[in-house]
C-alpha cells in the first residue's frame, strides 16, 4: 500500500513536471507577451520604452532558460510575482481566489441537487399535471441555455429590473464582513450556475422515478396499504436515485466551465476571473501558477479515490 | 389536499426558491459614500497602484495621488497643481517651480526634496517607470530650497509639461529604503500608500474594490464626501448593470450602451472629446499602397458621414488629417467627401488591376467592441464596392501589438489597420505613429509610414518652443497628412460618462489614459 501510494505521487509529480511543460510551451506560442499586453495602441508608448521591464520580467531570455528558472522557483515553493499585479505572489493570488470559487461552485452543486432531485420527484408523481409541465419547461430551456446568456438574462433581471439582489462581486464594498452580506451576493450567481445541471438533474430525475413507480415491489407496497408518501420516500426514491448519483458526478465538469462565465459576469472573485483575466494579459506567472495548483488538486484526489477505493472496497487490489 | 400533495408543494416551492432568486433585505446606503467604476473603459487600468507605472488610470490614482501640475477640465491648458506657480526661462531649459503648502496623508510637510525624489524614481527605468524614455531631456533636477524645484533640460522639450501631469509626486520618507528594481514588487503601493490628494487610501479587497476615506487636513478644504469606492468591473456591462441598479453612481458608458440613459431623468450623460483619432493605416511596406492614387480612392470610397450618423449616432467628427481641433486644423484641405465614382476612376488610373485586384486585403484590429465590429463591416463593404477587397480580422491587444510591432513583420497579416491614436491634448502625441524614426521597433509607428516631408513637418512642429507658434506648425504637419494621405483618417468619435442625477459637482472627462485634469474630488458630493 505505501509502495503503492509512493508509487503514485512520484508518476503524479511527474506529470505535473509534463503539464507545467505543455502549459509554458503552448503559452510561447500564443501571439503576443506580458509588455504587448502593456502597451495600449491608443495611447503613444514606444516598445523601446519598455525594453527595461523586458529585462527585469526575464522576457528577454531564451525560453527554455526562462523555463528552468521558473522551474528552480517553482520547486522550492516560488511561483513568482504576477506581472499585471508585480506586488503580488503567484501562490497567495491563486490561494486567495480557490476559496470564492470552492463557495460559488459548492453552493450551486448544493442548489442542483436539491431542486433537480425534487423537482424530478414531484414532476414524476404528478405526472402530465401543470406542475409537471411546468418543471418540464423549465429544464427544456435549462438545459439549452448557455451559461452566459442565463447569467446575463438573470442579472438584468434580478438586479436591474426588480432589482432584488446585487449585481456582481462577493460583499458590499466598504461594508465589513458578514454572513448575510455573503449570502446576498452568493445567492444569484449560484443559482444560476445550478441552472443547467438543476435541468438535467431534474429530467434524470423524473425519468427514473417512473421507472422505479412502476415496479412490482412499489405495486406491492401500496397493495400492503404503505402509506403513499413513505411508498414514494423510501421505497422508490432510493431505488431511483442510484444513476442520479452517478450523473451528479460526472456533471460536476459542466458547474467547473459554468463558473468561468459566471464570475466574469458578476465579478467574482474566483480562479475563473483569475485566469480570464490573467490569458488576457498574457500574465505568465500567474497561469503557469494557477494551471499547476488545479492540476495538483485533481491528481492529488484522483491519487486518494483510488486510494479510498482500496480501503473501502477489499475486492480492489492496489500494488 | 392530502398530505402527499402538501409535501409535494412545498417541496416545489422550495425548489423554486433555491433556483431562482430570493429577494433579500438590502442595507440602506450609506452616506456620503461615492461609488463608481473609475477604471472601466478605455482610460482605466484596473489594478494597478503604481503611478510610476501607469500608462492610463489617473482619473482614479489623482484621488489620492497629485501632480506637480495638470491639465484643467477641458484639457486646454496645463496648471499648476503641487506647483502653485512655475516659470519656464527665456531659452526653454529651467522650469522652476514653486511648491504648495501641502501635507502627505500621514501629516508630514511635501517638500522640493520629495519632488526631486519622485523624479529620480521616474527618470530611472528600473523602477519600472514608463516615463523614463520621455523624461531624457531632463538633465538636472535640483531642490534649491523646501519649496522650489528646479528642473534643467538639455534641449527645450514642448512635451515635458505633458509629460509632467502624468508624474504623481510621492514621498520620499516612506519609499527611500525600498532598492529602485524592487519598488514595482513592494506591496506598499496597495496596502499603505500616502499621497498628498483629498482622499486617503483605505483598503484594497484584491480586484473587488478599492476604498478612500476624505482627507480631512487636504489643503483645498476637507471633503464633501466620507469615502469614495472604485468598483472593479471584469467588463463595462457588469458596470452599467450596476450603475442601473444603483449600487455604483458613475461609470464609462460605449457610445452604443447609451440608449438606456438618455431621456432618465435619474441619470446624467457626460459627453467628451476621446482626442484618439481613427484611422486606416495603410502598411507602407505593402506595395500595393505605393501609389497616392490608390490611398485617394480608399478615402474616397467610404462614407464617413454615414457611419458617423448611423454607427455612431453622430457622436464623431470627420478627421481629414489627425487632428479636429479648429486651431491645428488649416482651410481649404481636402475634404475628401464621398465619391465611389470618383474612387473608381483613381483606382482605373493607378491600375489597382495589375496592383492587386480582387485579391483580399487583411485589416487588421485590436478593437473588439459590437461598435467596432459594424464600423469593419461597413467599411468592408464600402471598399467593396469600388474593388478594393478588404477582409477584417479582430484580435485581442496583446496579439495586434506582437504583430504590428514585431522589427521584422509580416506584411500579408496586416496590410491594413483599423487603428486609434491619440492627438491630444499635446498634438505632438501623434508623432510616434508617424514620424519615421518611429519605425518599430524605435517607436509605434506600426503603419512604417516613410514620408520625409511629414517627418520632417513632425519634427519642426516638435521643436518649436515658441507656444504662440506652435499650432502655426502643427497645421502644416495636418496639411501634409491631408495631401499625402500616410493613413486614411477617418473620425474622432466622442467618448461618455454616465453620473446619477444625485451627484453634484461631480468632474469627468473621457481623458486619453484617464487625464490626469483639475477634478476636485473634494468638492464632489452626492445628495440624500
Amino acid at each position: 500500500m505505501l509502495q503503492y501510494s509512493l508509487r503514485r505521487l512520484l508518476i503524479g509529480a511527474g506529470m505535473l513536471l509534463a503539464l507545467s511543460m505543455l502549459i509554458f510551451v503552448m503559452l510561447r506560442l500564443t501571439p503576443g507577451d506580458p509588455i504587448d499586453a502593456y502597451i495600449d495602441p491608443n495611447v503613444p508608448m514606444s516598445p523601446s520604452d519598455l525594453v527595461e521591464l523586458r529585462n527585469t520580467l526575464g522576457l528577454d531570455a531564451p525560453p527554455p532558460v526562462q523555463y528552468l528558472a521558473w522551474l528552480q522557483q517553482a520547486v522550492m515553493g516560488n511561483l513568482g510575482y504576477s506581472i499585471k499585479r508585480p506586488d503580488q505572489p503567484v501562490l497567495s493570488l491563486v490561494f486567495s481566489r480557490i476559496g470564492p470559487t470552492v463557495l460559488l461552485m459548492g453552493s450551486a452543486i448544493i442548489i442542483s441537487i436539491i431542486a433537480g432531485i425534487a423537482s424530478g420527484m414531484i414532476s414524476a408523481v404528478r405526472r402530465n399535471s401543470v406542475v409537471d409541465l411546468s418543471f418540464s419547461l423549465f429544464a427544456v430551456t435549462g438545459i439549452s441555455s448557455p451559461p452566459f446568456l442565463s447569467a446575463l438574462v438573470g442579472l438584468y433581471l434580478f438586479s436591474v429590473y426588480f432589482n432584488w439582489l446585487p449585481s456582481g462581486g462577493m460583499l458590499t464594498p466598504g461594508r465589513d464582513f458578514s454572513i448575510a452580506d455573503l449570502l446576498h451576493h452568493l445567492i444569484l450567481p449560484a443559482s444560476l450556475l445550478a441552472v443547467a445541471q438543476t435541468a438535467l438533474i431534474m429530467r434524470y430525475m423524473r425519468s427514473s422515478m417512473l421507472e422505479v413507480l412502476n415496479q412490482d415491489y412499489v405495486r406491492t407496497a401500496r397493495a400492503k396499504g404503505v402509506y403513499e408518501f413513505w411508498v414514494i420516500t423510501k421505497h422508490a426514491l432510493r431505488n431511483a436515485l442510484l444513476p442520479v448519483v452517478t450523473l451528479i458526478g460526472s456533471t460536476i465538469g459542466l458547474a467547473i466551465g459554468g463558473a468561468i462565465f459566471i464570475e466574469s459576469v458578476f465579478n467574482w472573485p474566483g480562479m475563473g476571473l483569475l485566469m480570464v483575466d490573467a490569458v488576457e494579459n498574457r500574465d505568465y506567472p500567474v497561469i503557469m501558477g494557477s494551471t499547476l495548483v488545479i492540476g495538483a488538486c485533481v491528481i492529488f484526489v484522483n491519487i486518494l479515490t483510488d486510494l479510498a477505493y482500496a480501503v473501502i472496497d477489499p475486492r480492489i487490489k492496489v500494488g | 389536499m392530502n398530505a402527499m400533495s402538501k409535501i409535494s408543494s412545498a417541496i416545489a416551492i422550495a425548489a423554486m426558491m433555491a433556483t431562482t432568486a430570493m429577494p433579500m433585505l438590502t442595507a440602506p446606503a450609506q452616506a456620503a459614500t461615492l461609488s463608481g467604476g473609475f477604471d472601466v473603459g478605455p482610460g482605466g487600468f484596473q489594478g494597478n497602484f503604481n503611478p510610476l507605472a501607469a500608462t492610463s488610470g489617473f482619473t482614479w490614482l489623482s484621488v489620492y495621488f497629485e501632480p506637480l501640475v495638470t491639465y484643467d477640465e477641458k484639457l486646454q491648458k496645463v496648471v499648476g497643481l503641487l506647483a502653485s506657480s512655475y516659470e519656464v526661462s527665456a531659452d526653454q531649459l529651467t522650469y522652476t517651480f514653486k511648491l504648495a503648502d501641502a501635507k502627505w496623508h500621514d501629516g508630514k510637510p511635501f517638500t522640493a526634496k520629495d519632488a526631486k525624489f519622485t523624479m529620480s524614481l521616474a527618470q530611472n527605468a528600473k523602477t519600472g517607470s514608463v516615463l523614463a524614455a520621455r523624461l531624457t531631456a531632463v538633465s538636472s533636477v535640483e531642490a534649491a530650497d523646501d519649496k522650489t524645484l528646479v528642473i534643467k533640460l538639455s534641449a527645450p522639450s514642448s512635451s515635458l509639461m505633458d509629460t509632467l501631469t502624468k508624474v504623481m509626486m510621492l514621498p520620499e520618507h516612506a519609499l527611500s529604503q525600498i532598492a529602485p528594481d524592487q519598488l514595482a514588487k513592494n506591496t506598499w503601493w496597495s496596502t499603505t500608500p500616502i499621497g498628498t490628494g483629498p482622499f486617503k487610501f483605505t483598503r484594497y479587497v484584491t480586484d473587488q474594490y478599492v476604498e478612500m476615506a476624505a482627507n480631512s487636513d487636504y489643503r483645498g478644504g476637507k471633503p464633501a464626501l466620507e469615502k469614495v469606492i472604485n468598483r472593479y468591473f471584469a467588463n463595462p456591462a457588469a458596470a452599467i448593470a450596476a450603475l442601473r441598479a444603483g449600487e455604483i453612481q458613475f461609470t464609462y458608458v460605449d457610445s452604443n450602451d447609451l440608449g438606456a440613459f438618455k431621456n432618465n431623468k435619474d441619470f446624467r450623460i457626460i459627453e467628451g472629446d476621446s482626442f484618439v483619432v481613427n484611422y486606416l493605416g495603410f502598411n507602407h511596406d505593402s506595395p500595393i499602397w505605393k501609389d497616392a492614387r490608390v490611398r485617394q480612392a480608399v478615402m474616397y470610397a467610404i462614407n464617413r458621414d454615414a457611419i458617423i450618423q448611423s454607427l455612431y449616432g453622430g457622436a464623431a467628427k470627420t478627421a481629414n488629417c489627425a487632428y479636429v481641433s479648429e486651431q491645428v486644423v488649416p482651410k481649404n484641405i481636402e475634404p475628401y467627401a464621398y465619391n465611389p465614382e470618383k474612387a473608381k476612376q483613381l483606382l482605373k488610373e493607378a491600375g489597382w488591376d495589375q496592383i492587386n485586384g480582387n485579391k483580399p486585403i487583411t485589416l487588421l484590429t485590436y478593437y473588439t467592441t459590437p461598435l467596432a465590429a459594424n464600423v469593419m463591416a461597413a467599411v468592408q463593404a464600402m471598399l467593396g464596392q469600388v474593388g478594393i477587397n478588404v477582409t477584417p480580422r479582430a484580435v485581442d491587444t496583446p496579439t495586434y501589438n506582437s504583430i504590428v510591432l514585431n522589427p521584422t513583420p509580416d506584411t500579408s497579416q496586416f496590410q491594413m489597420v483599423y487603428a486609434g491614436l491619440q492627438n491630444g491634448p499635446d498634438a505632438g502625441s501623434i508623432n510616434v505613429g508617424l514620424n519615421e524614426k518611429q519605425i518599430p521597433p524605435a517607436g509605434p509607428n506600426v503603419a512604417r509610414v516613410r514620408m520625409p516631408e511629414l517627418t520632417k513637418a513632425l519634427d519642426v512642429a516638435l521643436g518649436e518652443t515658441d507656444a504662440a507658434k506652435r499650432d502655426a506648425r502643427y497645421q502644416e504637419v495636418c496639411k501634409v497628412m491631408n495631401k499625402d494621405l500616410p493613413w486614411g483618417t477617418l473620425w474622432v468619435a466622442n467618448r461618455y460618462g454616465v453620473a446619477s442625477a444625485k451627484l453634484k459637482d461631480f468632474v469627468w472627462t473621457p481623458a486619453p489614459g484617464g487625464g490626469p485634469y483639475q477634478a476636485h474630488p473634494e468638492k464632489w458630493s452626492i445628495a440624500d
